[in-house]
């Protein structure tokens, strides 16, 4: 899977936009969009509220844990915790992305998400701490040879990222064990 | 005609329809069209973006279009012809015509039907009235023919005296008639003389941007780059400069005055716009200040810096200011902070000292991003670089969309090879000049100033292109006028050829007005060019949108140039 694979997915969240325009309800085959008016909030898709703000036909209003205070605490409390904490939202990075970057290329004032600068650099901080912790479980789980072993709170991006690499080493490393040991059962296993 | 509700009578009527958008090759047009495009975008309105260069190119593209459009939206191009006849368009086609070259035909005036105006009414137009061009042939033949029955109705007897009486009206209504074509001929001839430039394209399609409500900041850049370019291509008086730059900087405290209101506004990668009272260094934050300083018209003018005395002068001024000279021959990103501070006052003071009295002037620069800081002088010299640049495999329309792109804020890289390539350009004008002065390159002819580019000349493709050709034919004007001593020619107007096309054996020749300080920058070689062809029978191309450059086959120069001569002495 690639990473722009997982924004893809992540375009199908919800978030709640103010058109400054008026529609009737809408019928597509993943489920039905309200009807529109101007200056009432609606929730809708986030590729449909990229689309129309990129038209500069409506508003759109930061989901609720997109806020500095809210991001440090929770920043603060994946530093303190061994394990995964709870995550804001299962696409956090891909939103923040794709809503900081769309706010940045148009610039249009009146809907600003305040203090961007901070949220990416909050966001950042977050998923480095995250990525480290589950970097250092990699690591343990192959240096003492478990079997299996289970992550709670893991978001698709973070897994993605460690997938690949951590899916070839552990076939590498299934090879060398089984030529350490040419007669044993696990040989009958197919060879990757 | 003229349209004077922009929004009701333009964009909605196009808004539901296919249109095909003609774009001339020049930055204002390039900016014009970057707006439209956005606002098209906003509203899915379809439409087809063809570049053109010149009057045939034009032909070709509406000959290959018409059948699919009915709107078409010209930018840059159109105004100062008569379309209809020029294109033979088919009755239903309409035509928007956004156009800065003046005097607008009159045809394209006062049709109603086909025509319409994207141009300001105010604009300086002089347009003459509708009953002093054009005038109803019907009234007076039914009043001949109503005296002709009279006359055979009437007896005899009185016949005599009505046929002198008819044929004295007659006679009265001829020389009428006559007396009106001639005053008629008159008036064109006094409209159509000279060529001028109104307001820019781009601005005024920002302003229908700003009446929809739809525009940003990358719009309001977009209109600075486009008014920017008819400054630094001389195309408009310093006047109109600063009452326009006055109207754009409305505008941008307008969209900064937005952001002020939250306390930590906007993240550092948002544009912001901000007007500056600059230098006129050419691309002085893209090198270093010397070579800045070495390339720039102005300074390159006062100083004579193709002299050695001038030279010398140069590295007093820079004593005068206490730059170091290894300061200023660095990448100006790397010069020293401190000396960075303060340098437009510095430099503001020295130079009043050595006479150079405007040296600052006002402009506006952009800032986005740690890095990337612009000033609208600065884009415009790299998107022209890279719209006429002469590398080979490079097709106009190759050209035009490199340079559209650069306009954009996410294709940087583009930018600063357009930066690089404006470099280049500005470093060959200036040797150029430099050496058309010292070899005394350029001749009097009597009513005008002439000077010929040699074939061999270094980088002498890059002046086959008509921008580029402007631009070193302005810098070598106010050159030979700060280094001449004859007080007559410094009066005089400067023709310029440079060879084209070698295979075809032409030269591009184009003139430019007299160089002075108040100048209303209004040119007459457009007509001189035409009839001194027409009287030697040359084999021309009248093909630029501007008038005052054609191209010539390159024998029939002199002959064109003694006709010149004799015409406008």
């Amino acid at each position: 899977m690639d990473a722009s694979e997982v924004e893809f997915l992540a375009e199908k969240e919800t978030v709640k936009i103010i058109p400054n325009f008026s529609l009737d309800k809408i019928y597509l085959i993943g489920g039905d969009l309200g009807p529109f008016n101007p200056g009432l909030p609606v929730d809708v898709p986030v590729w449909l509220a990229l689309n129309l703000k990129q038209r500069q036909k409506c508003r759109i209003v930061p989901p609720a844990w997109m806020d500095v205070d809210k991001l440090e605490e929770m920043r603060d409390l994946e530093r303190k915790e061994d394990t995964f904490t709870p995550v804001p939202s299962p696409y956090y990075m891909e939103l923040t992305k794709l809503l900081l970057n769309l706010v940045m290329c148009l610039c249009s004032a009146s809907d600003n998400i305040p203090k961007a600068d901070e949220i990416r650099t909050l966001v950042k901080d977050i998923w480095d701490t995250r990525i480290a912790k589950l970097r250092l479980s990699a690591d343990s789980f192959i240096s003492q040879l478990e079997a299996h072993a289970k992550l709670d709170n893991l978001t698709l991006m973070e897994i993605n990222t460690i997938r690949v690499f951590l899916l070839d080493s552990l076939n590498c490393l299934y090879k060398l064990r089984s030529n350490q040991h040419p007669g044993s059962s696990k040989g009958q296993f197919a060879d990757f | 005609m003229f349209i004077t509700d922009i929004r009701k009578e333009f964009y909605e009527v196009v808004a539901n329809q296919r249109v095909a958008l003609l774009v001339a090759s020049d930055i204002d047009a390039l900016c014009a069209c970057k707006i439209i495009q956005a606002l098209f975008h906003c509203d899915q309105v379809q439409y087809t973006l063809i570049p053109v260069t010149a009057w045939q190119d034009l032909g070709t593209a509406f000959l290959e279009h018409k059948e699919q459009f009915k709107y078409f939206v010209l930018i840059n191009c159109g105004a100062n012809v008569d379309l209809l006849e020029m294109l033979q368009p088919d009755d239903d086609s309409v035509f928007f015509i956004c156009d800065t070259h003046r005097p607008v035909d009159v045809v394209n005036v006062y049709n109603d039907s086909q025509i319409k105006l994207l141009i300001k009414q105010d604009d300086d137009l002089g347009v003459p009235s509708y009953d002093d061009i054009f005038r109803d042939e019907e009234d007076e033949e039914g009043a001949d023919s109503g005296n002709e029955s009279e006359d055979g109705s009437e007896p005899s007897g009185k016949r005599r005296r009505f046929d002198e009486g008819a044929i004295e009206r007659r006679i009265d209504r001829q020389r009428a008639k006559r007396e009106w074509e001639t005053r008629r001929r008159e008036i064109l001839f006094d409209y159509e003389q000279y060529e001028y430039h109104g307001t820019s394209a781009a601005v005024m399609f920002f302003e229908l941007a700003w009446v929809l409500t739809k525009d940003t900041k990358d719009m309001l850049w977009w209109a600075i780059i486009g008014l920017t370019d008819q400054w630094v291509h001389d195309k408009i008086t310093h006047m109109k400069y600063v009452t326009d730059i006055a109207t754009m900087q409305r505008h941008v405290s307008r969209h900064n005055h937005r952001n002020e209101d939250e306390e930590n506004s906007l993240s550092i990668d948002c544009m912001r716009i901000s007007f500056e009272y600059d230098l006129r260094l050419t691309l002085y934050q893209h090198w270093s200040l010397y070579e800045s300083i070495y390339n720039s018209c102005y300074t390159t003018c006062h100083f004579k810096l193709w002299t050695l005395n001038g030279q010398k002068k140069l590295q007093e001024f820079l004593a005068d200011m206490g730059l170091p000279l290894k300061q200023v021959r660095q990448k100006f990103n790397s010069m020293d902070m401190t000396i960075k501070e303060n340098l437009r006052d510095v430099i503001e003071e020295s130079s009043n000292k050595y006479g150079m009295k405007d040296i600052r002037i006002q402009t506006f620069g952009v800032h986005f991003g740690f890095k990337n800081r612009f000033l609208a002088v600065d884009m415009v010299h790299a998107t022209a670089a890279l719209l006429e640049s002469t590398e080979k495999d490079e097709s106009n329309s190759d050209n035009f969309i490199k340079a559209l792109d650069s306009l954009s804020r996410s294709n940087l890289e583009r930018l600063h090879s357009g930066i690089d390539l404006a470099k280049k350009k500005l470093m060959a004008i200036q040797q150029t000049v430099a050496s058309c002065i010292c070899t005394n390159l350029i001749l009097s002819q009597g009513p005008f100033l002439y000077c010929y580019l040699m074939e061999g000349t270094p980088d002498v493709k890059l002046f086959s292109r008509p921008m580029a050709l402007t631009l070193l034919c302005k810098y070598l004007l106010k050159a030979f006028v700060s280094s001449t001593r004859n007080k007559r020619c410094k009066l005089l107007p400067l023709i310029m050829a440079a060879p084209k096309d070698l295979e075809k054996g032409t030269v591009i020749v184009l003139g430019i007005p007299p160089e002075s300080e108040t100048s209303d920058k209004k040119n007459f070689f457009g007509r001189a060019f035409e009839k001194a062809a027409e009287s030697t029978s040359s084999r021309t191309l009248h093909d630029n949108f501007d008038t005052s450059i054609i191209e010539l086959k390159t024998e029939d120069r002199s002959k064109f140039l003694d006709a010149l001569i004799t015409l406008l002495s």
